[in-house]
């Protein structure tokens, strides 16, 4: 199935999409795409509920975050209330390694995204800080990439051994569905979208929508 | 106005602005800048934007806007722009083919208006400047 790992809506200070807007756009469209997550800007939108939306549309809409540490953006799937008590989610500075670990100290899973994307990527740390410790997986596949950002996140993840993910970064309506996520195997909820970003049976698409 | 108003019931969501070049000839800009008050060298002369880190010239953020709302308006005469809002994620460039592109993407029936995604594509086919508005039809 095919998850666009990636959005903003209007819950996100530059987000101006609303949740219902992308499913109909999904439909409008005939996007090939099973599911969208929204990864809110510095954190958790513990409140909105989609179910509703999800039976309207047929659409798995899941929900995550997006933090900021010292080697830029970081996708967080699978929050929960440990991991919310666990560090300041509007914290622009938040330790790296303490995303990574409390992460998985509380079962969620953390993707560093558009990581060679300067100041805001990874990658772009990596000559002042060194390669973080702790990685599995990255952004390879962003839609807002601009130049040659999502080519050298693919080979920057491959040299680093890092597996790949795909999410399209929307913040408006007609940006979702431009990257995506494949998974072999079926998922209904965030704790099985981590189980399988935990294991290797994914991969990152790129969508041509012209 | 010689040119037909376009209505609410006329449009549905999906709709396209049919996609169009914008002019950012630097002579355009140039025109631009001096009616706005705007006459900073990185709006008008490419080899001082680059000696300040731009890949060229760079047009003004306002201009940018105005093509927009000329846009919706080239589409929807008649119309009211109640709201314009941009993001800049990268400098667009003077001289540069530069394609414009909008479409509707929610309305409200009681209030007779749209919301309107629009972008700016340029040559790499990237967006450096998005944004959305909100549209009075008639």
């Amino acid at each position: 199935m095919k998850l666009d790992l990636h959005n903003h809506s209007i819950k996100s200070d530059d987000g101006r999409a609303k949740v219902d807007n992308y499913c109909k756009w999904i439909a409008k469209r005939g996007l090939d795409l099973d599911g969208f997550v929204l990864s809110e800007h510095r954190q958790w939108d513990g409140e909105s509920d989609y179910r509703a939306l999800e039976d309207e549309y047929g659409l798995l809409i899941l929900k995550a975050s997006e933090v900021e540490t010292e080697y830029g953006h970081v996708l967080v799937f699978g929050v929960n209330d440990d991991l919310v008590n666990a560090f300041d989610f509007a914290d622009v500075r938040i330790p790296l390694r303490t995303v990574l670990a409390e992460a998985k100290r509380c079962g969620a899973f953390a993707v560093p995204c558009h990581p060679s994307r300067a100041i805001v990527g990874m990658f772009s740390h990596f000559d002042e800080f060194g390669p973080a410790e702790g990685v599995e997986v990255v952004e390879t596949l962003n839609g807002g990439g601009r130049g040659t950002e999502n080519d050298d996140a693919v080979h920057l993840a491959a040299q680093y051994g890092y597996r790949g993910v795909g999410g399209s970064d929307a913040h408006i309506v007609s940006h979702i569905g431009r990257c995506v996520t494949e998974f072999d195997d079926d998922i209904a909820s965030i704790e099985q979208l981590v189980t399988a970003l935990q294991g290797d049976r994914y991969r990152a698409l790129s969508v041509d929508l012209d | 106005m010689s040119e037909e108003a376009r209505r609410f019931e006329d449009v549905d969501f999906g709709d396209e602005i049919p996609e169009s070049f914008a002019d950012v000839r630097l002579a355009t800009v140039h025109v631009f800048t001096e009616a706005s008050g705007m006459t900073f060298s990185r709006f008008n002369d490419h080899q001082a934007a680059r000696k300040q880190g731009m890949p060229g010239a760079v047009v003004p953020g306002i201009m940018s806007q105005g093509i927009f709302a000329a846009k919706i308006h080239e589409w929807a005469p008649g119309c009211e722009v109640e709201k314009l809002d941009t993001v800049f994620r990268a400098p667009l460039i003077a001289d540069t083919e530069v394609r414009v592109r909008g479409v509707v993407t929610d309305m409200d029936d009681g209030a007779r208006t749209v919301e309107m995604d629009l972008t700016m594509l340029n040559e790499a086919g990237e967006t450096p400047v998005i944004g959305t508005a909100l549209v009075r039809l008639a």
